[in-house]
Order: structure tokens, then sequence, then C-alpha cells
């Protein structure tokens, strides 16, 4: 039980006629990578949307650190430590790279309209923000774009930004949805290693949707299969290959060519 | 012709523009920021220039008190259309504004005992037997600032020109603390929720705050204007807070680029002369026609004007483009 540290319990979402979640139940250890994998319209980024609380459930309850969340607005569950990207990249176009990055820094004095008349404690965190958005940039390798506007960069460039971007919000718990989707191959191998060494330094948990198998096996400890809003596999990666129900859904003859 | 040689004329540009550049602050402040269309901007005038002119005839209260109440109205009158529609889509706020300032306007318009109604401050019921001004206290305060000016710089000090130095004072110290304001992580959430709710809030940012906070910050820019407005005018009239005055200060910011406060003083000196300036349009060809003739082509004139400056430069005088045209 204490190592579980996302339990999402028979959650149902409809949008109109359609069920888009339809009684979902998973859980999330501590310190894993788990992966959502399923074909599209599944309900996968809507069950992202309810977990970060951009939706909320008709019925069902999610516990984050044996808490309810549900019920909450996004932005208290991302102060409680869940940070999301989005399919596809969100990135705020008009303002600059360094400064979607520093968007992410929690508990900012600045963001209190108070604390302008306490530019000291605005500035040290600014100073640090920036610094720590400098080397995140670098790390993505797209720090020469930091003062230009986030709406000139590539789709892939966003996508690394909105990932960086998440991280600067030092988060518990990371839901990526597609994060390598559009990335170069190098980038993803680079990407790869930064979030492996996020969850081995700073015991960082993943929830991502990814559709690239191999990287999905390579690096899940966890996967979770869904198809038409249930979750119809949940298991270790090669358990996954095996199962029949996945087989049918979504892998299909794939899995005979590798 | 003669009268743009006066500089009494050209004061009152400055002064007009003032106010009106006050005025637009706020809406730069919500709009250029937080990319919340109020439509509405005149009723926060409305409300604190009536609050402050009914403080003082009726009550007898202090006016910088009476000022602050009315300011703080302005604020509440904020805090209030904020947090009743600001959670609709941006568009619906924009609608709402528009019907919010004119419920201001019809309230004091049928109000008549306590707001004078349709024949303005001047029926107000004051205390007592006294003249029903609100512009004692302020008065006394230009006189004495005259008296010291004008063995300085000679004539050319009268009420006016101290009205003049007090207002783009004022102007210059708001100018100066927002555009420190706009440099806080505060303005950065806000700048991101212009174009989405949905990132800030992942990011724990509490939009429906941040825009909050905006919308009251620039009522109360909005009510500093309407102070100043009930002091130049001296007396108030429903008439004075059409919709239309919140589009002189929608203009001014258009002007100025709504993304960059530093524009904003220009702009709105070229609003004033276009709105003042043009009346005294009488030298040749404008003598050609009667005076009743050239109010129309006066209109036509800043409606041309404003044309080719949006045609030239859509970003405003001082805005940057690529900000506008970035998808």
């Amino acid at each position: 039980m204490s190592n579980l540290i996302l339990e999402v319990n028979d959650v149902a979402i409809s949008f109109g006629g359609v069920r888009a979640v339809n009684g979902a139940t998973l859980n999330v250890h501590v310190d894993s990578v788990t992966s959502v994998i399923g074909p599209n319209g599944a309900g996968k980024t809507t069950l992202f949307n309810l977990i970060s609380g951009a939706i909320k459930p008709d019925s069902g309850t999610i516990l984050f650190q044996g808490l309810e969340i549900q019920n909450l607005l996004p932005h208290k569950i991302a102060d409680r430590g869940i940070i999301r990207t989005f399919q596809g990249a969100k990135v705020i176009k008009r303002l600059s790279v360094l400064e979607n990055l520093m968007l992410g820094g929690q508990d900012n004095p600045g963001d209190s309209l108070i604390n302008f008349f306490n530019p000291k404690a605005r500035q040290a965190y600014e100073n640090a923000s920036r610094d720590r958005a400098m080397e995140l940039l670098q790390q993505i390798g797209i720090e020469r774009f930091a003062h230009e506007y986030a709406g000139i960069l590539s789709g892939g460039q966003r996508k690394l930004l909105d990932l960086a971007r998440a991280l600067m919000a030092n988060p518990t718990m990371l839901l990526l949805d597609e994060p390598f989707a559009g990335v170069n191959p190098t980038l993803v191998e680079k990407l790869l290693e930064v979030l492996e060494d996020l969850r081995t330094k700073h015991h960082l948990t993943f929830l991502l949707i990814e559709h690239d198998l191999e990287t999905v096996m390579n690096i899940s400890d966890r996967v979770i299969v869904m198809a038409e809003g249930k979750v119809i596999a949940d298991g270790e990666p090669n358990s996954i290959y095996e199962n029949q129900a996945v087989i049918d859904a979504y892998l299909g003859t794939r899995k005979a060519s590798s | 012709m003669s009268a743009i040689m006066q500089p009494g004329f050209w004061i009152f540009i400055l002064t007009m523009s003032g106010i009106y550049g006050i005025f637009g602050l706020g809406l730069q402040v919500q709009y250029g920021v937080g990319g919340i269309l109020n439509f509405g901007h005149v009723g926060m005038m409305a409300l604190s220039s009536y609050t402050m002119a009914i403080l003082v005839i009726s009550h007898g209260i202090n006016f910088w008190i009476a000022a602050a109440a009315g300011v703080a109205v302005a604020a509440l009158g904020g805090a209030f259309l904020g947090l009743t529609t600001l959670r609709l889509r941006g568009d619906y706020f924009s609608i709402v504004s528009i019907a919010f300032s004119e419920i201001v306007r019809y309230v004091i318009f049928n109000s008549d005992n306590i707001t004078g109604g349709t024949q303005g401050s001047l029926a107000i019921p004051p205390i007592g037997d006294n003249y029903p001004s609100y512009t004692d206290a302020w008065d006394s305060i230009l006189r004495h600032v005259q008296d010291f000016l004008q063995p300085i710089f000679g004539d050319i000090v009268d009420r006016e020109f101290v009205m003049a130095i007090f207002i783009w004072a004022t102007l210059g110290i708001l100018l100066l603390i927002i555009s420190r304001v706009e440099r806080t992580s505060w303005a950065r959430v806000l700048r991101a929720t212009r174009e989405d709710d949905e990132v800030p809030a992942a990011l724990g940012k509490n939009v429906f705050r941040f825009r909050l906070q905006a919308v009251v910050i620039g009522s109360i820019i909005g009510g500093i204007a309407g102070i100043y407005w009930a002091l130049e005018s001296s007396l108030l009239s429903p008439e004075d807070f059409l919709t239309v005055v919140t589009f002189y200060g929608w203009m001014i910011l258009i002007l100025s680029g709504a993304t960059k406060v530093k524009g904003l003083p220009l702009a709105a000196i070229f609003f004033g002369f276009l709105y003042g300036g043009t009346r005294f349009f009488t030298f040749f060809p404008f003598s050609l026609v009667d005076s009743a003739q050239r109010a129309y082509i006066r209109i036509m004139i800043i409606g041309v004007v404003l044309i080719i400056l949006m045609m030239k430069r859509p970003q405003g005088i001082f805005g940057k483009r690529q900000e506008m045209v970035l998808e």
C-alpha cells in the first residue's frame, strides 16, 4: 500500500454518449516508470486529464500519496507534485523559451503581488530559477533559443521545452503524454538518460503515454494497456507481449515480426 | 488658428491626454499583459468619481478620504465584475463588462436623490446650505502650487497648468510602478494565461487568481483616472461615462502597442491631440466649411489617421510585431 504513489479506482467519464474512460483501475508504484499504451481513442489522454484535474470524473476515486485528488482543481494537483506535459506539446508562444521554463518554478515569491514590495526575495528566486532553466536548456540542446519566442520552435523542440518546463516544477510524479513522438533518436536516447537520472537520484515517478513499443519495453517497469476506456492488461513489459487481449486490441500481427 | 498658438490649448490637451493615459494604463494591465478584453472600464471611472463626489458633497467627508474611497469602490467594482464573469470564456467577459458599465451608468442616472440623476453632480443633495461642489479642497491645493510656481514660470501657470503637472506626475508614477510589476513573475504567469489556461494551471498557477488581480489593478487605475476626471470637469454627469469613453482608452492602448507601457504617454498625447486638437482646425481648407460640418470632418480625420496608423504599424508605436503574429 505504502509502495503505491497513485491509485486510480474504477474511474469513469463520459463525453456526450461516449464513455471515454469506463471504469479504469490502475496503480503506480513509487520510483517506477509506468507506461500506458493502447490504440487511438483508448482513453489514455483522458486518463491523464483526469489525473491532472483538467476534467473531473463522473465516478471513481484517484488517490495520490494516499489522498483523494479527483475533486481538486488542476493547480492544486500540481501543487501536490503531479506535473504533466501535453500531447503535441503546449508552449506559450509569445513568451521566450527561457520564460516558458521559468513559468515552471514552484512557490515563486514573485507570483504573489504582495512580494512586489520584497524585491530581494523575488530576485533571488529569479536568479536561481534562470540558472536552473539555462542548465535544462543545455541538457535538451536548445539553449541558443533561450531568448527567442517559443513560437518559433519546431514541433520536436516544443516537445523538449514542454518536458523541461515540467522538470522545472520539481515534480514528485511526471505525467508525460507522448514525450518522444517526433523527437530524433539521438535526442530520445539523451532524454532517456536524463529521465533515468532523475528517477534514481531524485526519486521521480513517471507515468507516460507512448506509442513507440521498443522504447516502452526498454524503459518501463510496468506497462498498462488500455482499450475502449478500460484497462485490459497490467504487468511487466514481457508479460504484455504474451497477453492475448493485448495482441487482439493493440499489438496485432506486430508481435510476430518483433 | 489662433487657438493652436495659445499655450492654454496645449495644456488642455496635456491634461486630457494625461487622464485618458491613466485610464488606458488600466486597460494595458488587463489586456496587454493578461489578454483580458474589458469593454466596461469606464464603469470604474464612474464608480470612483461619483463615490468621491457624493461622500464630499452629501457627507462632508475629507476630500482625500473620499477620493481613496472612490478608488476602493472602483476596485470592488472590478472584483465584482471579475468574480462573477471571469470564469466565463474571454468573449463573454467582454460582453458582460459592457453591460456592467452601462448598469453603473443607469443606476447613477436613476438614483436622483443620491447622485443627482440626469442633472449630474450639481443636484447631489449637499449638507446644510453648502454649494454642491467637491473640488474645494483640491482647488486650494492647486492654488497653493500655482502661487508657488507663478513667480518662477510666470503667467503661464494657471489652474490648468498645475492640474496637468499633477496628472502627468501621477501617470509617470503609475507607469513606473506598472512597468516594474510587469517585469515580475506575476506578470509572466499572466502573460501565459492570455494564450492558454491549461499550461499555467498544470504548473500549479491559479489562473483565476491572476486574472482577477489584473482586473482589480486595472480598475484601481481606472478609478484614479475617474477622480482626476471629476476634478478636471468640476461637475459630473452620467453622460460623461458612455461606453465610447472605454474605447477612447482602447484607442490609446492600440496606438501605443498593447503589450508595452512605454508607448502609452506618446499615444495618449497623440489621442489627446486628435480628440481635442482637431476641434481647432479652423484654418484653410477647413475654413471653407461651417463649424457643424467641421465637427464631422474632425471625426473623419481621426478615423483616417487611425486607419493609416494601423495599416503601417499594426503593433502600435512601440509594440513588437512578432508578438502579434506568432502562431
